[in-house]
């Protein structure tokens, strides 16, 4: 549960109500003038300004009431999409950018400055180059090429394939596993598939676009629950299973409740084994998304499953990217032979989309070896133990010191909250200055009033790099003003103050 | 002090926004600012500033709630397209909290008008009848297209689909 400072809802309001009635402003002018300059009334698509000193992150307002598609595009090009050039390691290279013309425009120069990656989803450092990963990765590109250059289907199942396939299955936990190129895809492709109209859908309220996506794609119909509230979820379920399907009332033909392993922008890990409880009883599906956990939560890397103690037996369908913990690209779906065979006829992505490249497949390969300890040496383990220690460590220290932050125990995740759209940019710019390299959220990521820094913590990061960290943080603290928890609760955190970190 | 924010089972991210903490008392405070702004530029009487704000209000929120459809987010799929604010938020359930505080704003402000009009209205007698009118007419308005009965309707076709 977050809480919020009372004046900190209210002037986050009154800051995006203000950047709104700018946009609206500008965007009114900017009508009067092309309609003055131009004979049709074609407006431009998109237009990006930012005389706005404090303007927030990402915040894109099309209307599409009237036939005119006037976007009005607040951005904060410098905080966002930064290019990088070398690999999302612990430390790597982010390159200068400046503008002439008011952040409108951002022109990449040729200088680099080394950056403490805090945003990747590098959790065990798979990211770089790794001495058991990256020659049989080359070996792999030097006999298989970089591309399959066709769908499953067609000609693009080679041997790694049937390898990944197989290792996957037996690292999740399933009889049975398919793997798609792309992690996005794998979601939207694959609702559509496993359900349709005159299904129910039950997702939860914090679920990825992905997942929101192919929920709408596959037509069924799609209601919501309260995050991570597996009381709600009954309710919702109870609800809707006595009303029937819309307007005939008939039973429902299928109900799948989707939720997420670990919530990328909370951090918090699904309450599962509630809410496995509740799908039993109700004779709903389980469809779970592991992006973020497969591979970075509990005891060997298996996942919430095996955090909380879940048999995968009761998880229908588990989905999972390779992106995060494995250091590549791609995503599965696990689950029964019977459900992969049926996926393998009809997944869109499956049938027409190519491949996974051959590289990235056995990079996934080799990552799922060292995990399990099969290449003969403990690193799996270390790496694993490593990133537990540093989250939690992590986690504690940021909130000895005071800041608002959420995120379960043991999760990579930790968000830092900011609230106010003026100290989006301000965090981040000040991060970059002393070689901190930080990602933020805001609407419309992320609720209005709840703007965020996410920290995903690497099994890569030494105690030196998070000290270091944690100093740079603890100082742009100060300087924007965002350890809300010193301010409001008990005198004693005040008169420690920040903790001196040896 | 602190407040919860509960993350809403509201998918639109048009609305959800209107369901935290803290709104009602923003939306009162941007209405009192305006007064107070209103008062300071034109340096007119409180009467005068309370019915210049009440009809900027009626245009901002007939525009906003009323008028235009759909969302900014391109993501939604266009889902919302046919349906105003008023229309989305709490997933088109009526009469919520939410929404009888927005019906009985513009009749709060109408009051205070009418009040304040009429404690001087023995001194000013030019000016006060055809502002009352048109302020009467603006809530009439707004409380109207506020009703449940109201979801979806487009009198005449006004503002209807294509």
């Amino acid at each position: 549960m977050i809480k919020i400072p009372y004046f900190s809802a209210l002037s986050t309001y009154f800051s995006f109500g203000l950047l709104f009635v700018f946009g609206h402003v500008r965007d009114f002018f900017r009508k009067i003038f092309d309609f003055f300059h131009s004979s049709n009334l074609q407006v431009l698509l998109f237009f990006c300004f930012n005389k706005i000193s404090f303007a927030s992150g990402s915040c894109r307002f099309w209307h599409n009431s009237a036939l005119n598609a006037s976007v009005l595009c607040v951005n904060d090009p410098d905080c966002f999409g930064r290019p990088i050039s070398s690999a999302p390691d612990v430390w790597f290279d982010i390159v200068h950018r400046y503008s002439n013309d008011n952040n409108k425009t951002m022109r990449r120069t040729s200088k680099v400055t080394r950056c403490l990656n805090l945003g990747s989803y590098n959790y065990l450092g798979f990211a770089a180059a790794d001495e058991y990963c990256t020659p049989r990765v080359i070996e792999t590109l030097n006999r298989f090429s970089p591309s399959t250059c066709s769908p499953r289907v067609d000609g693009g199942t080679t041997t790694l394939h049937k390898e990944l396939e197989e290792s996957v299955a037996n690292f999740v936990g399933k009889p049975a596993a398919i793997v798609f190129g792309m992690g996005y895809a794998t979601n939207a492709a694959t609702l559509p598939v496993l359900i349709g109209k005159g299904g129910l859908i039950i997702s939860d309220s914090l679920n990825h676009s992905s997942i929101i996506n192919g929920a709408r794609g596959s037509g069924a119909t799609i209601r919501v629950f309260q995050h991570n509230t597996p009381s709600h979820l009954e309710e919702v379920l109870r609800q809707h299973i006595a009303e029937g399907q819309p307007r005939t009332h008939r039973p429902w033909k299928k109900i799948v409740v989707l939720v997420e392993g670990i919530y990328s922008m909370e951090g918090e890990l699904c309450k599962l084994p509630e809410i496995v409880a509740v799908c039993k009883k109700y004779k709903a599906y389980v469809y779970l998304d592991e992006a973020h956990s497969i591979g970075a939560v509990g005891q060997t890397g298996k996942g919430v499953c095996e955090l909380l103690g879940v048999d995968t037996a009761d998880v229908d369908v588990m989905m999972g990217t390779f992106t995060k913990s494995f250091g590549s690209c791609g995503g599965y779906i696990a689950g029964s032979k019977e459900l992969i065979q049926y996926l393998k006829y009809t997944s869109p992505a499956h049938l027409y989309a190519t491949s996974i490249s051959p590289p990235a497949a056995q990079q996934i390969i080799s990552s799922i070896k060292v995990i399990l300890g099969e290449d003969g040496s403990g690193r799996g383990a270390e790496k694993l133990a490593r990133i537990r220690e540093n989250s939690n460590f992590f986690r504690s220290e940021l909130q000895k010191m005071g800041f608002e932050v959420i995120g379960d125990y043991d999760s990579p995740v930790i968000s830092i909250m900011l609230y106010n759209p003026a100290k989006i940019p301000a965090f981040s710019r000040e991060c970059l200055k002393q070689n901190v390299a930080v990602v933020m959220s805001a609407f419309p990521a992320v609720p209005l009033l709840l703007s965020r820094a996410r920290i995903c913590i690497s099994a890569c990061h030494t105690k030196e790099d998070l000290l270091k960290a944690l100093e740079v943080i603890s100082q742009v603290g100060d300087l924007i003003g965002i350890k809300y928890s010193l301010a409001g609760s008990n005198k004693q955190h005040q008169e420690q103050g920040p903790k001196k970190l040896d | 002090m602190y407040v919860k924010a509960e993350p809403a089972t509201d998918l639109n991210k048009n609305t959800e926004w209107f369901t935290y903490p803290g709104v009602w008392t923003t939306y009162l405070l941007i209405v009192f600012m305006s007064w107070l702004l209103v008062l300071s530029i034109f340096g007119c009487s409180a009467g005068m500033a309370w019915t210049i704000v009440h009809l900027c209000h009626f245009a901002v929120t007939y525009h906003f709630f009323h008028w235009k459809k759909g969302t900014p987010f391109a993501d939604d799929q266009g889902i919302y397209n046919g349906l105003t604010w008023w229309e989305q938020i709490e997933n088109g359930k009526q009469l919520t909290r939410n929404r009888k505080f927005l019906t009985v704003v513009p009749v709060v402000l109408h009051l205070m008008i009418g009040e304040l009009w009429y404690l001087i209205g023995s001194h000013t007698t030019n000016y006060q009848n055809p502002m009352l009118f048109f302020i009467t007419l603006a809530v009439f308005v707004l409380v109207v297209a506020k009703f449940p009965h109201m979801h979806k309707v487009r009198i005449f076709g006004i503002n209807a689909d294509h």
